[in-house]
């Protein structure tokens, strides 16, 4: 199946596409504005420690004077306050550093492991960002100290992919689990339409009960309603249709009938030859119109009936009533094999006296002169007609089946009988095949149907 | 025999009443259900030929009928209804051949014959009787060896008493059987034909009860 050929799939994966976009898209926000927020909050903290080191540095540095040691290095010196040095570290924290100058840019004072380096000259008190550290400066109040408080941005950066990490790390567990809780509630939404579409899918072309409609969605309702109008109007045209053909049956045969009775009273009553050819040519004429017309209503019915019933009945009386139809009309070379049992189908005994009427007709037709034509059915339904004579080669059965099609173009004598065994194969899913030469044997050839059975 | 045929097609219903009566049998012909239940009533027939769909009703549950109220006279149905479906509910009401239009007028002549004899409890059409051989089925009679030929009527006759072989059939019945109701009977018609029937089968094949009727003798 194409993706996207489904409706649950199209739904799932929209669904689940834009879930999952959205979700990713809040969290980019997310990410975003907490890291603007972050970048504020660093920076304060870098400012409120400048604001912090700097008075300290005044103080230390004034009591340096008082001492005659003006030039304290914090990072070079081992001193003897070692302990206020460490106070100091912790209290600054790891990563950021800092450097007090001058009004010349000498350095008073710097905080371990500060590298000069990394601080531009003062220019004006603020916030500076170099290439690898964000700085901020200050300069107390009458100019005469400057303090460079350095955070390296890696340290930032480090701690914005830790907190989009952070925020990912649910979404990424999250996504799957969601993805499936999508997909399942898109699968039992459309359990109707599935539902419908089995209900459907499950009936034969034969079956025109109206669908179901309790507890369908509302969506879906007009559907089945429109389906059901459409089997309505399918149901009273195939009647009609049916119908038809058994009027037309009815009202053709009687007056030909009639005709054909006249015309073999006139050949037995008259003693002219002339006026008995007559009417002996107008009675085959007659017959003729009626095989023809006959065949026709038989496709008809066929093509147009229903071919199914809805009690299943023995088929073994209806090809015994069809070969004792042949046997009352002189046609004695029918051998009918029957099992035992009864042999229960759904099919319409009509349709399958047409089947095997014309089945043995062309079975007759296109045999020996003298050959019998053996029909035999199966416990299984599978229903044999055999003749004998000459062997039908692979490809000419092949051409048999297609060129008894309709619109061969071909009425009466060959032709419509098999396109009727087909008409009502093909519209009750049965299966045809012709067999040359016959099983067992050098010659002839059978023809199979499998009749579904009950 | 005496046919009652049930046919609403003036052309049909014309052949097959000629047909019948060209075979020797006497025939009453009614184009309604209502008429032929009158008939049915005023007569006794031997056979009645039922066409199915007639205009005042449909020709099964007239038979259902016929046989619910015992009635066991032999039906042939004659119809254009040519499914198995059909058929199987013509003679499941009862009906005992059924045949499909258009047939054979020749071929409702060999059916009403194995009808009757069906019905007569020989379904086989060839007859012993002493001398005389006779073959239901082809209207055949042969005396030691020669074909006798025989009248229609004189056939049909004939028949009357080999279908009942031990009764005694009465001047009257044998009328009804010979002619149907719109025919003048001839008043010795029935002594016409026993004395050809004797003249040609033999002295002995048909004896007289005085005063009762006739019945078949061993000729």
């Amino acid at each position: 199946m194409k993706i996207g050929a489904s409706l649950q799939t199209r739904l799932a994966l929209a669904i689940g596409l834009s879930v999952t976009l959205l979700w990713l898209a809040a969290a980019a926000v997310t990410a975003h504005r907490l890291g603007g927020e972050m970048q504020e909050v660093f920076d304060d903290g870098l400012k409120a420690t400048a604001l912090r080191v700097l008075p300290i540095a005044r103080h230390d540095l004034r009591e340096g004077d008082e001492r005659g040691d003006p030039v304290e290095h914090d990072v070079n010196e081992e001193g003897d306050d070692g302990e206020t040095r460490i106070g100091r570290e912790a209290r600054y924290g790891e990563d950021v550093t800092f450097v007090v100058r001058d009004r010349n840019g000498q350095v008073l004072l710097a905080s371990t492991g500060a590298d000069a380096s990394i601080f531009p000259p003062f220019v004006k008190p603020g916030f500076l960002r170099t290439e690898t550290h964000q700085l901020y400066y200050d300069a107390s109040f009458d100019g005469s100290l400057t303090i460079a408080v350095a955070e390296p941005l890696d340290r930032r950066t480090e701690l914005s992919r830790k907190m989009l990490l952070g925020l990912l790390l649910p979404l990424i567990v999250m996504i799957p689990f969601s993805l499936l809780a999508i997909v399942l509630a898109v699968r039992r939404s459309l359990r109707p339409v599935r539902l419908l579409r089995q209900e459907l899918a499950r009936r034969g072309a034969q079956d025109l009960s109206p669908l179901p409609d309790s507890g369908l969605p509302s969506e879906l309702r007009p559907i089945s309603a429109g389906v059901n109008q459409l089997l309505d109007r399918l149901k009273a045209a195939f009647n009609a249709e049916r119908a038809f053909a058994a009027n037309a049956a009815h009202e053709l045969r009687t007056p030909v009938a009639g005709a054909i009775a006249q015309a073999q009273r006139i050949r037995t009553e008259t003693g002219e030859e002339l006026t008995g050819q007559r009417a002996t040519e107008i009675e085959t004429t007659l017959k003729r119109l009626m095989r023809t017309s006959e065949k026709l209503m038989q496709l008809a019915r066929a093509e147009g009936g229903r071919l199914q019933t809805d009690e299943p009945s023995d088929l073994r009386p209806v090809l015994q009533m069809i070969v004792e139809g042949f046997t009352r009309t002189g046609e004695g070379r029918i051998l009918l094999t029957l099992p035992g049992g009864p042999v229960l189908s759904r099919l319409d005994p009509d349709a399958v006296g047409i089947l095997f009427r014309n089945l043995i007709e062309n079975a007759l037709k296109h045999g020996p002169q003298n050959g019998l034509v053996e029909a035999a059915l199966q416990t299984d339904g599978l229903l044999c007609v055999a003749n004998d004579g000459a062997v039908l080669p692979a490809d000419a059965t092949e051409r048999l089946a297609k060129r008894f099609e309709r619109g061969s173009g071909k009425v009466g004598g060959s032709g419509l009988g098999f396109s009727i065994v087909k008409a009502i194969a093909d519209r009750t899913g049965m299966s045809l095949k012709i067999v040359s030469p016959r099983p067992l044997k050098h010659e002839g050839v059978q023809v199979q149907v499998k009749l579904p059975l009950a | 025999m005496r046919v009652l045929l049930i046919e609403d097609d003036t052309a049909l219903g014309a052949a097959i009443r000629d047909q019948i009566a060209a075979d020797g049998h006497s025939v009453d012909w009614v184009s309604r259900l209502d008429q032929a239940g009158d008939a049915i009533v005023a007569a006794a027939y031997d056979l009645v030929l039922l066409d199915l769909m007639l205009p005042d009703g449909l020709g099964v549950p007239f038979l259902k009928g016929l046989r619910g109220r015992g009635d066991v006279t032999p039906v042939m149905v004659l119809t254009a209804l040519d499914q198995v479906s059909d058929r199987i509910a013509g003679l499941n009401a009862g009906a005992d051949d059924y045949m499909v239009k258009p047939f054979d007028l020749a071929e409702l002549s060999a059916r009403i014959g194995s009808v009757a004899r069906r019905y007569a409890g020989n379904p086989n059409p060839n007859i012993t009787l002493g001398p005389l051989a006779i073959d239901l089925a082809a209207r055949s009679v042969v005396l030691n060896g020669k074909a006798v030929a025989l009248t229609a009527r004189e056939w049909v006759l004939f028949e009357a008493f080999l279908q009942r072989p031990a009764q005694l059939l009465s001047k009257a019945q044998l009328e009804e059987r010979l002619y149907s109701f719109d025919t003048e009977i001839d008043s010795n018609a029935i002594e016409v034909h026993v004395s050809r029937l004797r003249k040609k089968l033999g002295a002995h094949v048909i004896e007289t009860e005085r005063g009762l009727g006739y019945r078949l003798g061993q000729p």
